[in-house]
């Protein structure tokens, strides 16, 4: 049976969410300048969408896109140069480096040749990925506050619409279009090279991409405003970019690490919240909803990670704990003891309140109750915490743990009055209620 | 979402090719499931020997039936298969027209979803 069903334009809009970062990322390396990189995306995609409706959709239409793109992207540089224009930030200024450029980008033939037919199998994969690794650093650049990395990466690396990512995040179109601008002229000032980070950079910038990924997924996974307990539009752009950067650089244990941990969060998604989107806690999960496919990806990101024999990050010990609840029958068979030991090792490396907390938590259901108490209480001296609604959360808990219901049900009161996300705060104030019964 | 692009390949197919143009066809699978890694959309894939080693097992009344293949009964066979997970069904479609198996053999999509749902 023959489908004549064939929208233009849904098309045009699957293929760009797959090839948007690739597209991209060769624009910026050819103009050093992310702006115009963005606006030569754009104008490719109305291109297209004319061209393809009135032609049919091309045989490759990846392909088509990104030769289009470079096409445009050339005729700026030369349009620039018959001006007299710096041809960028400095990159191009020297006529000799402009020809080498373009030399290298199409090696041999000249100029109006190359641009009528360019060959996009000499494309090669590892110089696509090359391009998408550049454009993540830029994006994610230490530079920028990380609300902007995080804006920037789905905007031009997941190829979303200003509108999405304003939805996700429920925060006005206007403010995130600023946001982007903002980040966009920040980089462009600064004149960040578009090359991947020299060695002894490396690390510190490949730890500002794992944080925005992190930051995105954490977004996606509780969403700490509006109504909706969760948002998995964020989380599987998240799970996405951790994915392909895992394919990209695929010897570091940091990156292994937060792969494993995303996806072991990720297989919880659909157990998470009831058919009401009721957030269902990890005690109360129907664990034959967690995903396997995604647990076992899990665990085979985790051991290539321990399997490269360098120093185990935070993200490997997240990864870690995640790993004892995939592989717990259910949430009293889970090892807590382990649990416990690994946010011992994590406490190590990141002594924050909120992994003492977490670690607390850990310590109530492996049965230490009041030690548990007395952390709680230790950390409530620090204040650091006094206005976040988790800790009052896990404080009721205890105290529930312990019989002691109506300091339990106030605290789960206060964790319901911290609480800005409305799904949360239901439950929340049930908890309390269930206490004073 | 996930979503399985399922390789239903002619029967004997693979006999027709020389050793040489056998690993090209493979190669040019392995770029297309690198390609598809690198864009975070895939989850697993493999490719399957023919069913010429295969076995089929059958429970009926308590009697256990195994049937050795090939199964030339069915003129295709499974040759392999890619898991990938995308945003909807179209990327998926977008996906298995670029596979090169769409050229030589049939490209199926299917979405993972529990059996007893439609």
């Amino acid at each position: 049976m023959e489908s004549t069903v064939d929208n233009t334009a849904q098309r045009l809009n699957a293929v760009w969410h797959l090839e948007s970062a690739a597209i991209t990322g060769s624009l910026a390396r050819l103009l050093s300048d992310l702006t115009q990189a963005e606006d030569i995306a754009q104008d490719t995609l109305l291109t297209a969408l004319e061209n393809w409706r009135a032609h049919g959709v091309p045989e490759n239409p990846g392909g088509w896109l990104m030769v289009t793109a470079r096409n445009k992207a050339l005729d700026l540089l030369r349009q620039k140069k018959r001006r007299g224009e710096h041809l960028s930030s400095g990159d191009f200024a020297d006529e000799s480096l402009y020809r080498e450029r373009l030399a290298s980008e199409y090696a041999g033939g000249d100029l109006e040749a190359i641009t009528a037919e360019f060959d996009v199998s000499r494309v090669r994969e590892d110089e696509v990925g090359d391009d998408i690794l550049r454009l993540m650093f830029i994006c994610c650049h230490p530079l920028l506050p990380p609300d902007s990395r995080v804006a920037l990466v789905l905007k031009l690396v997941a190829g979303l619409s200003v509108d999405d990512i304003a939805r996700a995040y429920l925060v006005p179109v206007t403010t995130l279009a600023q946001r982007i601008t903002r980040a966009k002229k920040t980089l462009s000032a600064a004149r960040i090279p578009f090359e991947l980070p020299p060695e002894k950079e490396r690390q510190a910038r490949l730890k500002s991409v794992l944080e925005s990924i992190y930051l995105l997924f954490n977004e996606g996974y509780v969403a700490t405003q509006g109504a909706q307990w969760t948002q998995p539009l964020l989380c599987h752009q998240a799970l996405r970019l951790t994915r392909s950067l895992a394919a990209l650089i695929n010897d570091d244990t940091d990156v292994l690490g937060l792969a494993a941990l995303l996806e072991y969060q990720a297989s919880r998604l659909n157990a998470r919240q009831d058919k009401d989107g009721n957030p269902v806690l990890l005690a109360q999960q129907n664990r034959a909803l967690w995903d396997a496919i995604l647990i076992r990806r899990g665990h085979d990101y985790l051991s290539r990670a321990f399997g490269l024999g360098s120093a185990i990050g935070s993200y490997c010990l997240q990864a870690g704990i995640a790993a004892c609840h995939a592989r717990a029958a259910s949430f009293a068979e889970t090892r807590w003891d382990e649990i416990v030991a690994l946010y011992d090792g994590l406490l190590q490396i990141q002594p924050t309140a909120v992994v003492r907390l977490n670690r607390a938590v850990a310590l109530a259901c492996a049965g230490e109750s009041d030690v548990a108490l007395a952390e709680l209480d230790a950390i409530a001296r620090k204040k650091s915490l006094t206005e976040y609604a988790p800790y009052y959360a896990a404080r009721g808990d205890v105290l529930e743990r312990l019989g002691r219901f109506r300091d339990a049900g106030r605290a789960f009161h206060q964790a319901a009055e911290l609480s800005q996300n409305r799904a949360e705060n239901r439950v929340l104030s049930e908890r309390a209620k269930a206490c004073r019964l | 979402m996930s979503w399985m692009l399922i390789i239903r390949e002619e029967r004997g197919q693979r006999d027709t090719r020389s050793e040489d143009e056998g690993k090209a066809v493979y190669g040019e699978m392995l770029n297309f499931g690198a390609a598809l890694a690198q864009r975070g959309v895939l989850l697993a894939s493999e490719s399957l020997r023919t069913d010429d080693s295969a076995v089929r097992i059958q429970i009926r009344d308590g009697d256990t039936r195994l049937m050795d293949g090939p199964f030339t009964e069915s003129r295709e066979m499974v040759g392999g298969f890619f898991l990938l997970d995308v945003v909807s069904k179209e990327e998926a479609i977008e996906i298995a027209r670029q596979c090169p198996a769409a050229k030589f053999a049939t490209v199926e999509v299917r979405e993972l979803a529990p059996c007893y749902q439609k």
